[in-house]
């Protein structure tokens, strides 16, 4: 060992080792094993509980909409007369993807704090891993649906568009579930508020009420467009489009989405670049 | 070293300084309520750092509590970003800072290794192709697809160092892996750390046995409150940060041996009937002044002080040396290896010298008695603290053995494979 004498060439790197985002796959898609394996370890059923909860959610919503509350369900795109338990689950499949992915975001980067002391890897990797785990799920889901609407013979070649829209929807909710993770650690009441703010979206996204149901106006605010072009409601309308009524959507839908993706990306990107490099330190 | 290769690991200029804030302005109210924080004084953990890790050696960090080296660690391991300053590697880097730390309770040991591998930088293909290796180092048989929760922390620490290990790092990070695991899995530990280290794999230890790192390190690095104190060959480092522990030692304890810890609460046990009672126990050097640190290999005398209430004859004089885990090491007294002791009433005192002090460094403990044919006068059971340090290189053991090496003898080239022992 000797003092630093310069003149000698560099070393070739600093210490963290930060291969772009594609190449960190296999870690992804490692925390999401990880979250996937131990959510349903120990239980009887195992992976079938994957497939029971969603249809119980179908059962008990089946119920409550057609005998308690009795919405009038738009008509599906086979001209059928629609069936308001397979419109609103359309709806809480997207819904149920994005907020459960910011949740488990959040608290997926928390509980790998220890690790994050230890070690450096991007803090991206549990979060992004939590929404894998969860969109996982979510394609189960997806796939019972679609299910659904082919027994009921409500098909369409616009499913074929069912993956650009799941597209959109990941990068959407990968910047902003990124961002809100990271934030987190560093702010750690932020979780209370997003679990209101969650709340909120649940209500003010056309996801048990047709948009019709929303006032145009109100409080001098234009609300139904206000609804209408929030995120998360072009996402959940857009999936109705495709699969429920068969429509390609409107070109200012699919715009809005790839939008609303590429600014919660560059949120993503903002706040991990910031804020996402001392993680260590804060946990 | 040649001028031209490049280092494994170049630290320049490092510096890192915590803010200290009293409380961490984590809540968002506050934030609110009292602004970002009025800045609350720093800490600087390290302080113009700079070193560079030839590859291919080993260099061991040594200083006491908080001297900012497991702070280097972790900016070596880029898990906290340097305040000033850099870090250059040449070479992947695994860093065994806590074993078994990326663990997953729920899942299998199996499972666990592609998780951790996967966050040491490997791909599925790495895992595959080491994961037998892995397994085997690790010697958890059919545990190894059973869920870690189950697993003892023996099992589970050996997991984790078989997988840092297995991994052929090219730089490896280790921080105080030492008691780990049984005796076999440690003597596998360090072997295995001696082959990476012989396959050229760079090595960074953090190691307070300073037995290790003399063994172990090639070069070593001494930081004291974030300086770096002394950098150079292991052996030399180790020494000058031996000696300055010492001196401190004794600046601390002044008289460390002087009086019994009798009336301390709590409470050395003084039995006996009390005719004769040991009054204090002095521990001087060569030229007859009291040390408080003692050395090994260094003369010392013990001087037990006693005080006489009543006459008694042919009695034995007891010393007991036990060791700071507790075992009676040696031991030694006047009726067997000492001249006849008939004490009058009134004060004394009796010598017992070493010329060479043969404990080794530890918290030792010394233990006086009087007694006669069985009975006791007086018994002081490990009353006396006797902190022995090193000096120089560092043994194993408790006691400094007396043999004498003498050179190998060669029987000829005739290689039988038969163990020449005669039983």
């Amino acid at each position: 060992m000797t003092q630093v004498d310069t003149g000698m060439s560099r070393a070739v790197r600093e210490v963290r080792s930060t291969p772009p985002i594609w190449r960190q796959w296999n870690l992804v898609w490692n925390f999401a094993q990880r979250d996937l394996k131990s959510k349903f370890k120990g239980s009887a059923l195992g992976w079938a509980w994957s497939l029971v909860v969603p249809l119980a959610t179908l059962a008990i919503y089946t119920v409550v909409f057609s005998v308690v509350f009795r919405m009038p369900p738009p008509q599906m795109g086979s001209g059928r007369d629609g069936l308001f338990v397979i419109w609103l689950f359309a709806g809480l499949t997207a819904w149920t993807f994005f907020a459960s992915s910011i949740n488990a975001g959040i608290s997926g980067l928390i509980g790998t704090g220890a690790l994050l002391k230890k070690i450096f890897f991007p803090a991206y990797a549990p979060v992004l891993g939590a929404m894998v785990a969860q969109g996982v799920q979510s394609l189960i889901e997806l796939g019972l649906y679609l299910c659904v609407l082919l027994v009921l013979g409500n098909l369409g070649w616009t499913w074929l568009l069912v993956p650009f829209w799941a597209v959109l929807l990941v990068l959407f909710t990968s910047g902003l579930a990124t961002a809100l993770a990271v934030l987190n650690v560093h702010t750690r009441d932020l979780a209370h508020l997003v679990a209101v703010f969650l709340q909120l979206g649940f209500y003010a996204t056309p996801i048990i009420y047709t948009l019709d149901y929303v006032p145009a106006e109100r409080w001098g605010l234009p609300l139904r467009a206000m609804v209408e072009w929030s995120p998360i409601s072009l996402f959940v309308e857009t999936l109705r489009d495709l699969t429920y009524g068969l429509e390609v959507g409107s070109g200012t839908a699919w715009l809005g989405m790839a939008a609303w993706a590429a600014a919660s990306l560059a949120l993503g990107a903002w706040v991990h670049r910031r804020r996402g490099g001392d993680l260590g330190e804060e946990l | 070293m040649s001028a031209v290769e490049r280092p494994a690991i170049r630290v320049e200029h490092l510096s890192k300084s915590f803010a200290l804030h009293t409380e961490k302005r984590n809540s968002l109210k506050e934030r609110v309520v009292r602004g970002r924080g009025s800045r609350g004084g720093q800490f600087d953990a390290l302080d113009d750092v700079s070193f560079d890790v030839p590859r291919g050696t080993t260099v061991g960090l040594v200083g006491h509590n908080g001297s900012g080296k497991s702070t280097l660690l972790k900016i070596l391991a880029g898990v906290y970003r340097p305040t000033s300053g850099a870090v250059l590697v040449d070479g992947r880097v695994s860093a065994l800072l806590e074993l078994g730390a990326g663990f997953h309770g729920e899942l299998t040991g199996r499972e666990n290794i592609y998780l951790n591998g996967a966050i040491l930088g490997l791909t599925k293909r790495e895992v595959d192709a080491a994961i037998d290796q892995i397994i085997e180092f690790s010697g958890l048989g059919d545990f190894i697809d059973s869920p870690v929760k189950i697993y003892s922390s023996g099992m589970y620490v050996r997991l984790g160092f078989a997988i840092a290990v297995t991994v052929e790092p090219e730089i490896l990070i280790v921080d105080e892996i030492i008691a780990v695991g049984d005796e076999e899995f440690q003597r596998k530990c360090f072997d295995h750390l001696f082959r990476l280290r012989n396959q050229g794999t760079t090595i960074v230890l953090v190691t307070h046995s300073m037995g290790l790192a003399a063994e172990l390190c090639d070069s070593a690095v001494w930081l004291d409150h974030g300086v770096v104190r002394a950098i150079g060959a292991a052996p030399e480092v180790i020494d000058q940060y031996l000696a300055e522990v010492n001196r401190a030692e004794a600046a601390n304890v002044p008289a460390a041996a002087g009086t019994p810890e009798v009336d301390t609460p709590e409470g050395v046990a003084r039995t006996g009937s009390g005719e004769v009672r040991v009054s204090g126990v002095e521990l001087l050097g060569a030229d007859g002044a009291p040390v408080s640190v003692l050395l090994t290999g260094e003369p010392l005398t013990v001087r037990v002080s006693y005080e006489v209430h009543e006459p008694v004859s042919e009695v034995s004089i007891a010393l007991g040396f036990v060791h700071e885990n507790g075992v009676g090491i040696a031991g030694t007294n006047t009726r067997q290896h000492g001249p006849r002791v008939d004490l009058e009433p009134g004060r004394g005192y009796i010598d017992y010298v070493f010329d060479e002090l043969p404990l080794l460094p530890a918290n030792w403990r010394l233990s006086t008695a009087v007694r006669s044919r069985g009975h006791t006068y007086d018994h002081l059971d490990k009353a006396f603290p006797l902190a022995v340090r090193a000096q120089g290189e560092v043994e194993n053991g408790a006691v400094r053995l007396r043999g004498t090496w003498h050179a190998p003898v060669h029987l000829g080239a005739d290689a039988t494979s038969d163990p020449v022992v005669s039983s």
